[in-house]
This record gives structure tokens, sequence and C-alpha cells, in this order.
């Protein structure tokens, strides 16, 4: 497996590819502390298992909705947000697991989602930590590998 | 000529997007029936006719690597083009999908051009006259 300055470039990447190209949200990396209104999770399991999670303030979730389905502020509901951060980890985790290794099948399990409000800080327990805002948007993603096979 | 499509995901966002990249791409759509697994989209199938099929892999109750399965044993809806648009873009998984029936393969994250060009490729043009024109004659679509 590839060390984890590699890891991180390619999550990053992957990020960004998936934010820009399906939300048109611009990320910045950060340092700070996310605040957090709504989470959400996917397994991976393959020649290595491990979680992706993402944490995600609700003007980052909001703004997802808005571009992704051009709907105005007031129209959104709670369950879109949710189902957007849903669809986004999604997203992250397949294009992550096919650039880190094209070659391997990995299976993914149906991604999970709740509201749920927090502090995510980048020396929490996980194996890759990343925080990043745009313009107040907030997101973080956490990384847990598991080096053993399924 | 109009045509109708089955979007089969359980995101009800990437529904949405779908059908209205599809809608802006210049398909002609008569009827754009939705369901979030593939359960679901053999139960629409069970009662009406699509004359293409854009499906996710990765889904609860039936996936769409399950769903192509189906499809595949049943002799009038195996003649339906299916797209898989997916997160799960490795070359084994793709080749899994396209032994099992699959036309197309878009991964995701997608651009709404990838789709209109696959669209495009999978029911093809002319002779049928669905389309007033080659939707592949624009550069970008206006999202």
């Amino acid at each position: 497996m590839a060390d984890m300055k590699k890891i991180q470039e390619i999550l990053m990447n992957s990020i960004f590819d998936v934010y820009e190209k399906m939300f048109f949200v611009f990320l910045e990396p950060m340092e700070d502390a996310v605040s957090y209104n709504l989470t959400a999770s996917i397994r991976f399991s393959g020649i290595f298992n491990g979680e992706l999670r993402a944490y995600l303030n609700k003007d980052m979730a909001r703004s997802m909705v808005e571009n992704m389905l051009g709907l105005e502020s007031q129209e959104i509901t709670e369950k879109q947000m949710e189902d957007c951060s849903k669809e986004s980890i999604n997203m992250i985790c397949g294009s992550f697991l096919e650039r880190l290794s094209p070659s391997t099948v990995f299976d993914l399990s149906v991604p999970e989602g709740s509201i749920k409000s927090g502090i995510f800080k980048k020396e929490d327990p996980g194996t890759l930590n990343l925080a990043f805002d745009s313009d107040g948007q907030l997101l973080a993603v956490s990384l847990v590998i598991n080096p053993g096979k399924k | 000529m109009s045509f109708n499509v089955l979007v089969v995901d359980d995101s009800m966002s990437m529904r949405a997007v779908i059908k209205k990249i599809i809608t802006l791409s210049g398909f002609q759509m008569d009827k754009c029936l939705e369901a979030s697994n593939g359960r679901q989209a053999l139960e629409l199938l069970a009662e009406n006719w699509v004359d293409v099929i854009l499906s996710d892999i990765n889904m609860p109750e039936i996936n769409g690597l399950q769903l192509l399965e189906e499809l595949g044993k049943n002799e009038t809806l195996r003649e339906i083009p299916v797209i898989m648009i997916t997160t799960e873009g490795s070359g084994e998984r793709m080749e899994e999908a396209f032994k099992r029936g699959a036309k197309g393969f878009i991964k995701k994250p997608f651009l709404p051009e990838q789709i209109r060009k696959v669209l495009y490729d999978v029911i093809g043009v002319g002779e049928n006259g669905r389309y007033e024109e080659d939707p592949r004659n624009t550069d970008e679509l206006d999202f």
C-alpha cells in the first residue's frame, strides 16, 4: 500500500474532484477544528478494509443541495442535506479507492448518514484526518484503514 | 419521438441530477421513472416499458449487478439497454457489468456531458428519429 503522504494526496484529490464536479464547491485545506451538524460514513473491504467519514456543517450541506439540485435555500430539507452528504462520501470513497489501487475490486457498504452535531479535531483518532473550508462552509474527512484482509 | 427512462439510485439527489441532465441534453423524454434499488426497478418494469435504464451499482436489497442479472433472465427486459452510473469504477467491476449485459458505464463523479455522450452512444440517433439534433454538437451543458 502507498505511504501516508501519498494516501493523503490521493484522498485530497478525490475530495476536490467530487466537490468541484458534483457540488460546484471549491475547498481550501485548513488546520482548524470543524464544528459539524451532519455526518456520513461508508465502509470498504478488499485487499484492506476501512471506513471513510465526512463531517459537514449545515452551510456546507445546504450549499451542496442548492448547487446540485438547483434549489432555493428555503426549499431545502434536512433529508436532502443528509442524502447529498451520503452521496458525497460514496463518491469520494469510490474515487479514492480507484486512484489508490486501480486494478483492485473493493466492496462498498451502503453509505449511512445522520444529523448529529459535534466538533471534529484533526488530532482525533483516525489514520488520516483532513479539514476544509469554503467561505465558512466546513467539511472534515476522516479515513481509517485496517491493514488486514477482509 | 420521445422515450421513457428508468433511473435507479438509492440517492434521491443523484436521481434528480441525472433526470435534469437528460432533459438539458436535448433528449426528448416522455416519462422518467425512478427507483431507489433493483427490487423497486423490477417492480416498475413489470408494469412499464422503458427505452433505457441508468443504474447505480451500490444499492440496498438488489444492487445494480444483481439487477442486470435479473434483467438478463427475462426475454423482453434483456433488450432494454442499461447504463451503469457508479462510484465503483475498477476495470474488473466494469468488465463484470458488461458481461452481465450493461451497454455503458459512467463513473461518479461525472460531468453532465459524459452522461449525454454515453446516452447518445448507447441509444443511437438518426433512423428512429428520436432526437431533434445530435446532442454531441454542443460542447457544454448550461447546468
